[in-house]
């Protein structure tokens, strides 16, 4: 009887040990189905912090734990940016980051293989407020850190309702292998000039075995490098000044709002040698300051040609070179066309550059323009509109 | 036995009766064939171009890429005066020993010295010892003082002579792969560097249209020396030397004699659209006569052999797909010449001779392709006296400064010897 007992009894503590085994391995191997950005103010399966503040930093006021109808739970994130420009920057953003304050150079992220979109919801106080991009990652990469994301992904521009509605961005077959920047926004004064107020609920990764690897598909013509200030069409920045002493030489105000060939605005460019550099000149690029180290190219193939409108500010203005494509880096324009010199008229004159036998599938840098101060001695000013490819 | 005798008799008559024809017919065949032959060079180096726009370039009717380098070995201490070719050191007896073990078949000679015996010696021992080949070069006279005059007659004729005597002394040359006619002469259109005119240039209003003058008034001089070239030496390609492609619809109107393009080119680690673009707008084949990168990090402020490395093996593996071997590419390229063999001290102040002996590390140039240590401050991230794939020290060894290696020497050494399975390099940024 005895040993009967003894038996029984290890029976079970094997068979106890083994399903406990068992038990934890299947745990191990589970994965999660969400991981959350931000669920509710305080909520333990929140994974990032809002604490990568950028841009006119002093514009953007925030608070997480705003109570104005949120989407579930208690409170939602409400953002109010006042496009006063406080830092000078015409824009401004929030990265969710975890540790808080990580620039990439810290270890810290996630490992998130496995999910393949984010979703979130957001609203606008009124309605019509455009974020110039919602995003996934995209910390320390092409820059001198040692713990950059693995990926970054990026809407376009999003203007929002009044009414909640929920967004989802394609993770599928993206590498999230360290994802630091969980979640973000970028909004700019141009396209919100009297400010924004919006709100942000139910932040998180999915496993959806429905999402499929995104396939570029050529975009539709007409496609605006730029229609007008702040137009939810316009899909370059002029961000690439070039060379890098160009700041100080170049002026370039997208809201000029005298005399412009078509809508509010155009771009007025003045430009004066102070460096002493001779030459400068300004890409339009997708994203901002992207020199080919973010995988995030137009498919144009479908262009026959780029017009624009152009006008010196006296007439005779001479820019050597208007150019499409070119940028050449880890990702690369598939191609590149240009014309010039050109020598500006004061009226508003149309110029194209011919697309045709180019190979437009892969473009990051939308429109180029570049000039020097040995043909223009006193320097230059003079205005765009309509730039746009067809 | 006799059965044997009548069929043969019977053949011998067939014989009899076809001989007087098949001799003479023989006779000819042997004839020409044997002119044919004396004619035929040693070595002939021709391009067969192929449907779809697809070239292959064929030295003695065998398949040849080119694989080589630019050659301007000059010393730690000199400048670009050195003449290579009058050097009693003779360093391209070391240099072609260290090339021939990477796989380089080819170097090529921007300019030539002015003793043809000289010039020989070092073609024959090249050819001769390594089985490496010459392409020689001539600027045009693009740098004469005070600038080239492509629209006077005077000058072009001057220019002309050069060439045509310099191909005239070395056609027969068994070492010589083919010629190329200027580098980066045309950025003169645009005035960027050496600017030239004429009277009706000058009074031509618009810049653009004084641009496409300039390069119908240069293309054509080029076009009319491949002429006289083929005239005089029918047995080796004529190439335009071009930076970029820029400009190269307009030699499609006026360089029929052209052979082939050799595109002076820095795009980093791709050459983007550059095969279909030239298939587009001057169906030759091309050889990237200059291309590279540096292997000095500016960024970081100090050398990084990994980078170039890096950028010069995924610039090969672009070659290799658009070989016409190679069906999945565009099949116009013929292979390249990598900028360059050895470090030029010389070159950042290259107006300041007591920095030829420094190895400076200063950039002379910014180029966004290169994006490891583009952030640079000004973004200078090119660095002139460091694209050399074998790096050079005080040190003499055969009376020639000492030469060591680069990682890029041995990166392309493997992918050359297996172009399709070699894994590919990586680079390892640092943190």
């Amino acid at each position: 009887m005895k040993k009967l007992a003894i038996s029984v009894l290890l029976f079970w503590c094997i068979f106890g040990i083994v399903s406990l085994g068992l038990t934890q391995e299947e745990e191990v191997l589970e994965q999660p189905q969400t991981f959350a950005v931000y669920i509710d103010m305080g909520a333990r399966e929140n994974h990032y912090i809002p604490s990568g503040h950028m841009g006119d930093y002093g514009d953007v006021k925030m608070n997480t734990q705003s109570l104005s109808e949120p989407l579930s739970g208690k409170t939602c994130i409400e953002f109010t940016y006042s496009a006063k420009k406080s830092q000078g920057q015409g824009w401004a953003g929030v990265y969710w980051q975890f540790p808080a304050n990580n620039w990439g150079t810290k270890k810290g992220g996630f490992d998130l293989t496995g999910m393949t979109k984010l979703t979130f919801w957001a609203k606008g106080a009124q309605g019509g407020e455009v974020i110039q991009k919602f995003g996934v990652g995209g910390i320390g990469i092409g820059k001198d850190v040692p713990y950059p994301d693995s990926s970054v992904v990026e809407t376009e521009p999003i203007e929002l309702t009044d009414a909640w509605k929920q967004y989802t961005i394609n993770l599928a077959g993206c590498d999230l292998s360290y994802i630091n920047g969980g979640f973000s926004w970028t909004i700019t004064s141009d396209s919100n000039p009297d400010g924004a107020t919006f709100y942000l609920d139910d932040i998180k990764f999915e496993v959806d075995p429905n999402m499929k690897p995104e396939s570029k598909t050529a975009e539709a013509m007409p496609f605006y490098v730029y229609s007008d200030r702040g137009a939810i069409s316009n899909h370059f920045i002029p961000s690439g000044y070039m060379p890098a002493t160009a700041s100080q030489d170049v002026k370039c105000y997208q809201s000029h709002k005298e005399n412009p060939y078509l809508g509010d605005t155009c771009i007025e460019i003045s430009y004066n040698d102070n460096s002493g550099t001779r030459w400068a000149g300004i890409y339009w690029q997708h994203p901002a300051n992207n020199w080919g180290a973010q995988d995030a190219g137009f498919d144009l193939s479908t262009a026959k040609k780029l017009t624009f409108w152009a006008r010196g500010k006296q007439g005779g203005e001479r820019i050597e070179e208007f150019k499409v494509g070119g940028i050449m880096g880890e990702y690369s324009d598939s191609d590149s066309a240009s014309i010039g010199p050109v020598i500006l008229n004061s009226e508003w004159t149309q110029y194209t550059i011919d697309l045709s036998g180019k190979n437009m599938c892969y473009i990051i840098g939308g429109f180029c323009w570049s000039t020097n101060i040995d043909v223009n001695p006193e320097g230059v000013t003079f205005y765009l509109d309509e730039i746009k490819y067809e | 036995m006799n059965r044997f005798k009548s069929q043969l008799g019977n053949k011998n008559q067939g014989v009899r009766r076809f001989l007087p024809l098949g001799s003479f017919f023989l006779i000819m065949v042997s004839f020409f064939f044997v002119v044919g032959m004396a004619r035929q060079p040693k070595s002939a180096v021709y391009i067969r171009k192929y449907k779809d726009s697809r070239y292959q370039l064929f030295v003695n009717n065998k398949p040849y890429i080119i694989k080589g380098v630019c050659y301007s070995p000059v010393p730690i201490g000199d400048n670009h005066e050195y003449d290579l070719f009058s050097d009693p050191n003779k360093p391209w007896i070391v240099d072609g020993k260290l090339m021939k073990e990477m796989g380089i078949n080819t170097v090529r000679f921007y300019e030539i010295g002015d003793n043809p015996e000289q010039v020989k010696q070092v073609i024959r021992d090249l050819y001769q010892l390594y089985g490496i080949r010459s392409i020689l070069g001539d600027w045009l006279s693009f740098w004469d003082y005070p600038c080239p005059r492509y629209g006077d007659e005077d000058f072009r004729e001057k220019a002309k002579k050069k060439v045509l005597d310099m191909v005239n002394l070395y056609k027969d040359e068994e070492g010589v792969l083919l010629w190329i006619l200027g580098n980066e002469n045309n950025y003169s259109f645009s005035g960027r560097i050496n600017p030239w005119s004429n009277e009706e240039i000058e009074c031509e209003p618009d810049p653009a249209k004084q641009i496409s003058m300039r390069a119908k008034i240069y293309y054509s001089f080029v076009n009319e020396l491949a002429r006289e070239i083929h005239k005089i030496d029918p047995n080796h390609p004529v190439a335009l030397g071009n930076g970029e492609l820029l400009w190269l619809d307009v030699a499609n109107q006026v360089c029929p004699d052209i052979d082939l393009v050799a595109c002076i080119i820095y795009r980093g680690k791709s050459f983007g659209n550059l095969f279909e673009s030239l298939k587009n707008n001057f169906d030759r084949p091309v050889m990237l006569a200059e291309f590279g990168a540096d292997s000095y990090d500016a960024y970081k402020n100090r050398e990084d052999q990994d980078m170039q490395a890096y950028f010069l093996e995924q610039q090969w593996r672009e070659i290799y797909k658009n070989l016409y071997a190679h069906k999945g590419g565009t099949g116009n390229c013929l292979g390249g010449t990598i900028f360059e063999w050895t470090d030029e001290w010389w070159k950042h102040y290259e107006y300041a001779a007591a920095s030829w002996p420094v190895h400076d590390t200063g950039a002379g140039w910014s180029n966004g392709s290169y994006y490891f240590d583009i952030r640079v401050e000004d973004n200078m991230n090119m660095n002139e006296e460091w694209f050399g794939i074998v790096a050079i020290s005080e040190e003499l060894q055969n009376g020639i400064n000492k030469r060591t290696p680069r990682e890029s020497y041995y990166v392309l050494q493997e992918l050359w010897k297996n172009p399709e399975g070699k894994p590919e390099f990586k680079y390892q940024k640092s943190k």
